[in-house]
């Protein structure tokens, strides 16, 4: 018996040591932010539990250019912090796939609170969604390849992959899994809006009327808190004859899904012009111009939109300055979210 | 106090690293038979030569393979008791890839009846993210602007289709609501009552690629060259596609 106790001792002593050991290289759950007073969030990191050491493998593939096939464009170089990781004042974005020329990249941010991504809800997965960029369609898989191929080369990726995974495995899963641990945690949530709401900050008379404007005319689509409801819908923007976008009928095939769009949200949208599907307004101004005199009249104009929205130039002014009362500078400068420093080594002790 | 509470502990540790590698031998151990799906891919009775053979479809339009592969899933085997066994992998069949023609999977002991298996991804992988293995996106079967897999693939040279290079090609994908091309085939395994497997169950499945364009629907090259995206045409191939499978020999041994 007393041999016994000392085998099954010095097994439980092997094994304690294991555990400790495995425990040390565990990555370290991160809690998802879920602001205030929001809707529940999809769960996005339902098959992929949000890691610090996952977030920041995220965060350096996202902002690496190697991504491309010619190493001149990163996420970053189309989805640009100071933008709401929008394209800054570009109608289409530049890049190696012709795709991506046709429309304009919208802004990144809370996107747990997005059911279906892309203009046209194309895509429904967040982890699926980097497949689109980095490859044209119908021809997948040389680019990614090439693209893993490049990080399983590159020691600290290497080091990362295994800090955030448990082993070194490069595969397109796990490149897949940590770009959508960044991006999904991506929240904005505190522009004066954010803090009026919450009692923390006053609004003017101004911001204060633009609001009322706002919940009157406009919230029926771009509903708070997310500025958005998230539907496809037509807004009445004449097709564009160039690119010949009929949004999600190309995913449904229904033709009364012709012309619609994904309502985008509105947070940041001081900072994310130019505005629409393909970018054809580069100010608020024309945006309000277009739904007080540019609605065209057919089969699936959003009824509410029949008659265009009547504006007073009080109001339109107004409307302007809450819709401005929605940026979030803390988003667009929180360092978490900025281009890692490539020289230093990997932080990821805690 | 601190002696006694060790020894306890270690002897509780002991009990359960006994449990286990005596549970690991129970199952290791455990009857069961290897259930291997062939399949093997023809034109009419001719075999495939991808890029060289020249075939000629039920309208008479001639055309060679470059591509022809399609996912299999969901393998699962029907007793004489009605019971189910359970396999929810997927598999990619591919004719450039000769280990892919055979399925491999471990089944209980058992009186079979029937072979069902998914010709396709089964929905829930095509909602869920990124996936690895038989479904990993590089595996060149999984569209990114509409986020689903190609279920089957064909495509070749065809001198009907007026398309670039004289190229035809067939994406046949789409999972929801009434272009969902996902379908189920089935089996009867005749010689079910007499089964007595013992270590293995072969089953050898043929694939005739001349069922694509006619066996429901006629889709003819000429008219068609190319079907890329979830929809009406796409369904209508699924329906004829899903008629290429004829069991062509069981053996057990
Ligand atoms: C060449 C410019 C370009 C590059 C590079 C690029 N994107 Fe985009 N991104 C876009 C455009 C344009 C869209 C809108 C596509 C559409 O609606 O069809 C978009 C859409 C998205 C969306 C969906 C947002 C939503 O609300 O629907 C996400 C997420 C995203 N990109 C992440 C990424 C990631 C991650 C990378 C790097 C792997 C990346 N993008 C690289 C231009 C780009
Ligand atoms: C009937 C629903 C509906 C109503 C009402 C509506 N919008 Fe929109 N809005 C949309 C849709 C849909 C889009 C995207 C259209 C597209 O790109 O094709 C959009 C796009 C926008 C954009 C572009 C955002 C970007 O990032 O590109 C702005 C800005 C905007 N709307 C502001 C407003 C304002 C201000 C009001 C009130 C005056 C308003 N909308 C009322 C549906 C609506």
């Amino acid at each position: 018996m007393k041999f016994i106790t000392l085998i099954s001792f010095i097994l439980f002593i092997a094994a304690s040591a294991f555990i400790i050991h495995e425990e040390q290289l565990l990555p370290h759950l991160i809690q998802p932010e879920v602001p205030k007073g929001w809707p529940k969030p999809n769960n996005i990191f339902a098959t992929n539990p949000l890691t610090e050491e996952g977030f920041q493998l995220g965060r350096k593939l996202f902002y690496d250019e190697r991504l491309s096939k010619d190493g001149n464009f990163s996420c970053a170089s189309c989805h640009q912090q100071f933008a709401a990781f929008a394209t800054y004042d570009h109608d289409f974005s530049h890049g190696f796939n012709n795709q991506f020329t046709t429309r304009n990249a919208p802004s990144l941010q809370n996107l747990a609170w997005v059911p279906l991504y892309h203009w046209d809800g194309g895509v429904n997965h967040i982890e699926v969604q980097p497949l689109s960029p980095l490859t044209a369609p119908n021809e997948m898989a040389e680019n990614i390849d090439s693209v893993l191929q490049k990080l399983r080369k590159d020691a600290v990726y290497k080091k990362m992959f295994k800090n955030a995974f448990g082993t070194e495995l490069i595969n397109s899963q796990r490149m897949l899994k940590a770009l959508a641990q960044f991006t999904g945690s991506l929240v904005s949530a505190n522009s004066k809006y954010d803090r009026f709401k919450n009692g923390q900050e006053k609004f003017n008379p101004s911001e204060l009327h633009g609001y009322e404007v706002f919940k009157a005319k406009c919230a029926t689509c771009h509903n708070e808190p997310l500025f958005t409801d998230n539907t496809f819908r037509n807004n009445g923007l004449p097709l564009n004859s160039f690119i010949k976008d009929f949004g999600r009928m190309r995913i449904s095939n229904e033709s009364k899904d012709s012309l619609k769009f994904r309502v985008p949200s509105l947070r940041n949208v001081g900072v994310t012009q130019p505005y629409m599907h393909d970018g054809r307004f580069y100010s608020l101004g024309q945006v309000i111009e277009h739904y007080r005199t540019g609605i065209q009249q057919s089969p699936t104009l959003d009824s509410s939109l029949r008659e265009g929205i009547a504006f007073t130039k009080l109001e339109k002014y107004d409307l302007i300055i809450f819709l401005n009362t929605l940026t979030d500078t803390t988003f667009l400068k929180n360092k978490k979210y900025s281009a890692p420093d490539g020289n230093t080594p990997l932080v990821l002790s805690h | 106090m601190m002696k006694h509470n060790l020894k306890i502990f270690s002897g509780i540790y002991f009990l359960f690293t006994f449990l286990i590698v005596l549970s690991n031998t129970a199952l290791s151990q455990q009857k069961g038979i290897n259930l291997k799906v062939i399949f093997e891919n023809k034109v009419k009775s001719d075999s495939i030569i991808l890029y060289d053979s020249i075939y000629t479809n039920p309208f008479g339009e001639k055309y060679s393979i470059n591509k022809f592969r399609y996912y299999i899933s969901n393998v699962r085997l029907v007793n004489n008791q009605g019971v189910f066994t359970k396999n929810t992998a997927s598999f990619l069949i591919d004719e450039a890839d000769p280990q892919s023609k055979e399925i491999n999977l471990k089944v209980p002991m058992g009186h079979y009846k029937r072979l069902y298996f998914l010709l396709g991804v089964d929905s829930s992988k095509n909602v869920s993210g990124a996936q690895d293995g038989a479904l990993d996106p590089t595996k060149d079967m999984f569209w990114t602007w509409n986020t689903g897999y190609v279920m089957a693939k064909l495509e070749g040279i065809s001198t009907s289709s007026s398309l670039v290079n004289n190229k035809y090609e067939y994406h046949i994908g789409g999972f929801e609501g009434k272009y969902n091309v996902l379908k189920e085939i089935s089996f009867d395994l005749p010689e079910a009552d007499d089964l007595k497997p013992i270590n293995q169950l072969t089953i050898l499945i043929t694939a005739d690629v001349n069922e694509w364009w006619n066996a429901v629907h006629e889709i003819k090259i000429i008219q068609h060259a190319a079907i890329n995206s979830p929809g009406a045409l796409a369904l209508a191939m699924s329906d004829n596609y899903s008629k290429m499978f004829r069991i062509k020999k069981i053996i057990i041994n």
